[in-house]
């Protein structure tokens, strides 16, 4: 799914901003360590985010939003990933894959237990992953298309087998795919829950307040917070109003614009955290006059990526379809560089004169990439109209109707570089030799060789011009001083907060 | 009376019916649906059609709109497409913070307007006459949003006194921080609407003052404003509640706005949202729950006015 991006445009804070981004991107260690005093195991965590989830069922519901804050803390798979997208085992105690990369073996972490009380089996793993490969309606059943069996040959055992190879499967298992429910449980997964993770669901005020409190029963080591309430506050400056007057202990998302109120307070520390946002400028390569690649190159050649950047307040270029954070990530600057009279050439070379153009855009993403892409279009002569949208509308007139010319999307989801070489998606992108390589890198079980056939499918995207990608998103997380062991990256997509503390004041 | 009664309930039924089908057929033209938004972008199409026939968006509008309004007739307002939940249930639950806030942005904005206004009309004339209805004017152009931006600047960041934004999570539980909570949302809308009802008593007031009955007690002696306020305010009453009748809606639209911005979880802001997720059987309930509380205003102001005024009941 994709993350909400409301930007005021604050313009006499950007230079400021710029210079204290500048100073706090890259920082390399994932977590912050500000607090002092001993934990308080009776602490009462306040967590600000912006988008609240539709409802809570993970397993028919999409969205960055419900796998944020459920998946490690309420729901767990056997295997899941840490902030920078490597894979860990978690329900399982370890794992083993075969050298033709077709069977995987796990062994269960012994003691595991539902909220419910009744003990986790490789017996509710099978009949989880089961439903999950016959299921059209359940989330990932896709993914699973290449699985041919699971098995639990005993308690702690379970089997699973490809058909191929698949270098994406196990990270797959890191998603809402990959949790374990409790065979027949019949808790109404909408409102309720039955995970087995280091916190239970104690209450859901929509709109408002999703709390969790501490499972004391829990197989691992329990949370150090007692309770966990997430306040959801979708306007960006409510958000920062609520952080000043002291009710929240950790805002996530903030507006890089409002950061330095945030920051002069004196009650925050900001971190500044790597993501696997993509905010792609999407071509309808299908669509003339789109479908001229010159036309797409001159596009590209148009945007001042890094003054992009500093309009926008964070983030880093990225001139390709994988960011830092996936397997196949390679610097392709050179494929797009800032050259707005090589623009006009290729337009001109194309045909184009006063060409106009219109981009469709959900209407939370804010003003500001749009004014700057309207005045980068404006240098070399095109006109661009900006239309923005709802986003449902925006599903179903770009998504599904592919009814657009340009189009503006946060793709926050890790490794989807398959809607590249998907000719459906509604980039309606087909190069046959993408799709191969594509193939060929997920048939691929030796993990750096397949990065590598990814890296080169993704300069080949890149050189076709089959999107723009404006910039890889960076996330901004004000943390109380109280708190310590925050996540810092990726936490758009999952906020794991087993190792987090708060002291007493 | 109960003939006047009788006809003026059924045009609030009719009323209802119209609204009703004016609703229903309005947000069948909004683009997008539920379906999409739950299968997600990497959802094939045949997932989401498949989504969207066990939702039941495939059937005849006619049959949607009766299931709908069969369910609201037998009193109950249907379940939430994307939750599952009960319509009325959270209706209900969002009620008790909209409901004390639109209470106490009238009572706030009746205390503003009513001794404000009569002021301000028997100073008509003087420098702070002048200075009270130049500010009410002022007061009354602030769009609500800037007000209560203002407010929660000086308040609750600056001076720290109230909470810039939320409701306790137990809700009337502690009914001092639920309370406190309101405080600013409900001074946001009571002074804007405050500052308008002002300028209506302001004029009813000076009118008033040209009134026979109020010049003949000045003439058996009491002084002009004090004929004016014991004979001539009691008449400017009934006009106050039509009035404080077309405010209801002025206050349920200022919710709405104001509930986004102090984070409230109230009824106005989950009509946004669910607009925004495309919760069709939602919205319509809620904006018929919203509708019909203004129509039923209306009909209770009638009444009121039919019952004390006896000009109006011999034209009837």
């Amino acid at each position: 799914m994709f993350r909400r991006n409301r930007r005021l445009a604050v313009i006499s804070a950007l230079a400021a901003t710029a210079v204290i981004l500048s100073a706090c991107a890259g920082s390399p260690e994932p977590v912050v360590e500000t607090s002092k005093g001993e934990p308080d195991l009776n602490a009462t965590l306040s967590v600000g985010l912006v988008l609240e989830p539709s409802n809570l069922d993970i397993r028919h519901t999409s969205g960055a939003a419900i796998e944020q804050i459920l998946i490690d803390n309420v729901y767990e798979g056997l295997v899941t990933r840490s902030q920078d997208n490597t894979i860990e085992p978690r329900l399982a105690s370890d794992y083993e894959v075969s050298d033709d990369g077709l069977t995987y073996t796990f062994t269960l972490n012994p003691d595991l237990t539902f909220h419910s009380g009744t003990a986790l089996t490789s017996a509710d793993v099978a009949a989880s992953y089961e439903a999950v490969r016959t299921d059209a309606t359940l989330q990932g059943n896709a993914e699973f298309a290449s699985v041919a069996s699971i098995a639990a040959p005993d308690a702690a055992t379970v089997v699973i087998t490809l058909t191929e190879p698949n270098q994406n499967f196990l990270f797959t298992l890191t998603g809402p795919a990959g949790l374990v429910f409790q065979t027949g449980d019949t808790t109404d997964l909408q409102t309720a829950e039955n995970g087995t993770g280091p916190f239970t669901l104690e209450n859901w005020s929509k709109g408002s307040t999703i709390t969790f409190a501490r499972y004391d029963d829990y197989w691992g080591e329990p949370a150090k917070v007692a309770e966990v309430v997430f306040e959801y506050i979708p306007d960006f400056t409510a958000g920062v109003n609520a952080a000043l007057d002291g009710s929240l202990d950790v805002l996530t998302a903030v507006d890089p614009n409002l950061a330095p109120q945030l920051e002069d307070s004196g009650d925050f520390v900001l971190t500044t955290g790597r993501t696997t946002d993509k905010a792609t400028l999407a071509f309808n390569n299908a669509k003339a006059p789109l479908d001229d690649a010159r036309v797409r190159e001159a596009l590209r050649l148009a945007i001042d990526h890094e003054g992009l950047i500093e309009a926008v307040g964070a983030g880093e270029t990225l001139y390709g379809p994988i960011p830092e954070l996936d397997p196949g990530y390679e610097d392709l600057a050179d494929v797009a560089p800032y050259d707005p009279e090589r623009a006009k050439e290729l337009l001109a070379e194309a045909g184009q004169k006063d060409l106009e153009l219109t981009l469709t855009i959900p209407s939370f993403y804010g003003t500001t990439v749009p004014q700057v892409l309207v005045s980068d279009f404006a240098k070399v002569g095109v006109t661009l109209e900006v239309d923005a949208v709802e986003f449902p509308t925006w599903l179903e007139d770009v998504y599904t109707n592919k009814d657009y010319e340009l189009s503006f999307v946060l793709h926050v989801e890790p490794r989807d570089f398959g809607n590249f070489a998907n000719p459906d998606y509604y980039f309606s992108y087909d190069n046959p030799e993408v799709q191969s390589l594509y193939a060929e890198a997920l048939a691929e079980t030796d993990e750096e060789a397949s990065a590598e056939l990814l890296a080169k499918a993704a300069r080949l995207v890149s050189e076709d011009h089959a999107a723009d990608w404006l910039y890889n998103g960076a996330t901004i997380t004000a943390v109380s001083p109280l708190v310590a062991g925050f996540p810092e990256d990726s936490i758009n997509s999952r906020i794991n907060l087993a190792g987090v503390t708060k002291t007493a004041e | 009376m109960i003939r006047y009664t009788l006809t003026r309930g059924v045009l609030l039924i009719a009323g209802l019916l119209v609204s009703s089908v004016l609703i229903f057929l309005t947000l069948r033209v909004f683009p997008g649906d539920v379906a999409q938004l739950i299968a997600g972008t990497q959802a094939s199409p045949a997932t989401v059609e498949a989504l969207r026939e066990a939702l039941g968006f495939n059937r005849p509008l006619v049959v949607q709109y009766g299931e709908w309004i069969g369910g609201v007739l037998s009193g109950d307002l249907g379940t939430s497409q994307l939750s599952g939940a009960s319509v009325g249930a959270e209706l209900a639950e969002k009620a008790q913070v909209t409901v004390p806030l639109g209470l106490m942005a009238l009572v706030i904005a009746m205390l503003i307007a009513v001794p404000l206004g009569i002021l301000s009309a028997l100073w008509r004339g003087r420098a702070s006459g002048t200075a009270l209805s130049v500010t009410a004017q002022a007061l009354a152009a602030v769009p609500v949003i800037w007000a209560g931006m203002m407010l929660i600047v000086v308040f609750a960041v600056w001076l720290g006194w109230l909470p810039a934004q939320g409701f306790p999570r137990g809700g009337w539980d502690h009914p001092w921080q639920a309370f406190r909570a309101l405080i600013l949302p409900a001074l946001t809308i009571g002074i804007v609407e405050g500052a308008m009802l002002l300028r209506f008593v302001r004029s009813a007031t000076l009118q008033a003052r040209g009134q026979d009955f109020v010049r003949t007690a000045a003439a058996k002696g009491l002084s002009r404003n004090r004929a004016l306020v014991q004979h001539g305010i009691p008449a400017v009453g009934l006009s106050i509640v039509t009035v404080l009748g077309l405010q209801v809606a002025g206050i349920i639209v200022g919710s709405v706005v104001i509930e986004q911005l102090f984070t409230l979880p109230g009824i106005g802001r989950m009509l946004v949202a669910d607009v925004g997720t495309r919760d069709l059987i939602k919205v319509q309930s809620e904006l018929l729950v919203l509708t019909g509380l203004v129509l039923v205003v209306g009909f209770v102001v009638d009444l009121i006015h039919h019952f004390v005024d006896p000009r109006q009941r011999e034209a009837a």
